[in-house]
């Protein structure tokens, strides 16, 4: 199996949890016969470099210096985050199983990737801008919640590591309860249960 | 497959007529053209006119936060749309064809996404726009037309002007650049049509039409027209019809009212293609004062309707009019010039002809758009001649 993980954040760059979770999450699968890529931003650590553990990485930089806010920034990157997975794409013959996106930065470029090219995708929610923002009120966060919408919209399957985030994205997003895994970080099931998800996935936009 | 913000019936700037000519253009040319663009209300989503296969995506109509993010979200859609298109109809299509940064997001990330050349039309350029770049949003837009540009094959421009303009800005390659001029279609000026009737709704017979067609933002250079009326109006009995809107209208309608002119000056907003047709028909004269002006497309319609056209010598018009053969061309920002071009152009009746038999000569000898659309062409087959030998093919 061949994946590729979206997330903005990835050891040099760590902001919040994430950054740890996901190394920890890309380290285990590589041990578990995943051929793991990883894709995200760094400005200081720009290009590909695979790592001990077998993790390919690509940092991807903004061609765009300046900004007005996170979201342009956000919207200008996705260009080369889609850049970077498709070079990918095309180095593995076509075959990459599906893309892992944490959080809503990089949706867009998982939807034009999973319209342009049949790559599924995975959502994996960190959190969500209603909880960050207490409350949607300004066009700046209906934008980022917009981008969520399309991320469950659009994706195959969308995890979740509690039952009450699951419940939060059905009350919010209005999401089917069948589309959402719960996958908690209890050592003995986590890695069974991504990869469980992950086969589910893989098989193509078709799969159930 | 082509990337346009405005495409008919959505007009709002010089983009949307010339995404429209040179689509209908190239399909005559036997190119298969598909044209993805913003919605528009009542328009279809998908239509075929004469050849050319128009998509009309959702734009994001949420509330942005301004103008510029509002722009990379509805990139995300475009791009969105775009490539479930492109996948739909299968491998087909051969290359990107984007114009502005309005569409940079949308292009660039299709390219890599299905490896195919991308070529970019340059209307305009921010630093141009405004004069230099004084915001984080302008160096932002500016970064991102650096970045179109350097992503594209090549990069297509209206003038020799808007070449070295862009060369200069983004520090591209001679070898990267090409120049295609902006056409005109003189075919929708063949009106027969009395318009008697249609004049004496905006002006007295004895008043002359002095008409201004563009936004009213800094660099169309709206101000100095307005700072002219009354100079004007020393010497000529004159109604000046202003069409378009813009940012700047509130603070013009106020120049107007304290100089008592209210009367002599109408501000008539977005007009549609046909009133705009049979006005620019009437006008005794075209004013086109941009302080910064790529191409100058409203010259050219001014020409092809056989109206007379007063333009300030700057950018793309300096290439367009010749002065006293097919126009008058005035000192940019300067109302006594403009006010002179003006009344020399309404005193001389003879004169006002002699323009007008010139200029429409030469829009139909230069500014054909079937000649333009090969010319484009032309520069699609040699990208794709180079592009066949890269490894992307």
């Amino acid at each position: 199996m061949r994946i590729i993980i979206f997330t903005w954040e990835y050891p040099p760059r760590v902001i919040g949890k994430l950054s740890e979770y996901v190394k920890a999450l890309s380290d285990q699968l590589a041990s578990n016969h995943v051929e793991v890529n990883v894709v995200t931003y760094d400005d200081s650590v720009t290009g590909s470099a695979k790592e001990p553990t077998g993790v390919q990485t690509v940092r991807v930089s903004n061609p765009v210096r300046t900004h007005i806010g996170v979201l342009t920034w956000v919207l200008t990157l996705n260009q080369e985050v889609e850049r970077a997975a498709a070079n990918l794409y095309y180095e593995a013959k076509n075959q990459i199983d599906l893309i892992d996106v944490y959080d809503w930065h990089f949706i867009p470029a998982a939807v034009t990737l999973k319209n342009g090219l049949g790559i599924p995708f995975v959502y994996s929610v960190e959190s969500l801008e209603d909880h960050r923002s207490r409350g949607i009120t300004t066009p700046y966060t209906m934008a980022i919640r917009s981008i969520e919408w399309l991320g469950f919209y659009e994706a195959q399957k969308v995890s979740a590591k509690s039952e009450w985030m699951r419940d939060e994205i059905i009350r919010i997003y209005k999401v089917p309860k069948e589309k959402i895994s719960v996958i908690s970080t209890e050592p003995s099931s986590w890695i069974k249960e991504i990869l469980k998800l992950y086969s589910a996935v893989g098989g193509g936009l078709n799969s159930k | 497959m082509m990337l346009s913000w405005e495409f008919p019936p959505r007009v709002i700037g010089g983009i949307s007529p010339h995404v429209n000519f040179l689509s209908k253009s190239l399909a005559k040319q036997g190119v298969k053209v598909y044209v993805v663009t913003c919605d528009f209300p009542d328009a279809p989503s998908h239509e075929v006119i004469e050849g050319v296969e128009v998509y009309r995506i959702d734009s994001y109509k949420n509330p942005a936060p301004d103008f510029a993010t509002w722009v990379y979200l509805m990139n995300l859609n475009m791009q969105k749309e775009t490539a479930a298109l492109t996948r739909k109809i299968g491998d087909k299509i051969d290359l990107l064809h984007c114009h502005d940064w309005l569409v940079a997001n949308a292009g660039i990330g299709l390219k890599h996404v299905f490896r195919k050349p991308l070529l970019v039309t340059m209307h305009s350029t921010e630093i141009g726009r405004r004069d230099g770049l004084h915001t984080d949003t302008e160096k932002m837009i500016h970064e991102t037309e650096a970045w179109l540009t350097y992503e594209a094959w090549k990069v297509i421009c209206c003038s020799d002007y808007m070449i070295s303009h862009v060369k200069w800005a983004f520090g591209l390659p001679n070898d990267k650049l090409a120049m295609v001029p902006n056409g005109v279609n003189t075919k929708n000026y063949d009106i027969d049509d009395d318009l008697k009737d249609f004049r004496s709704k905006f002006a007295l017979p004895e008043e002359k039409i002095v008409l201004y067609v563009g936004r009213l933002v800094y660099e169309k250079g709206i101000h100095v027209l307005i700072n002219a009326v009354p100079k004007i109006l020393e010497k000529v009995n004159a109604k000046f019809i202003i069409v378009g809107s813009g940012y700047m209208k509130e603070q013009l309608l106020n120049i107007v009212r304290s100089m008592g002119l209210e009367h002599k000056v109408l501000f008539e907003g977005f007009m549609d293609e046909k009133t705009l047709l049979k006005l620019q028909k009437c006008a005794d004269v075209s004013v086109v004062p941009s302080l910064f002006e790529p191409f100058g497309i409203v010259a050219l319609e001014a020409m092809a309707a056989k109206s007379p056209v007063v333009a300030s010598d700057t950018g793309g018009l300096s290439e367009i009019i010749e002065h006293d053969v097919t126009g008058v061309k005035v000192y940019p920002n300067n109302p006594d010039s403009l006010a002179w071009g003006i009344n020399k152009v309404l005193l001389d009746d003879t004169y006002r002809q002699r323009l007008r038999e010139n200029a429409y000569k030469k829009v139909l000898e230069k500014y054909d758009w079937e000649k333009i659309a090969q010319q484009t062409k032309r520069i699609y087959e040699s990208v794709l001649g180079e592009y066949s030998k890269s490894f992307w093919a």
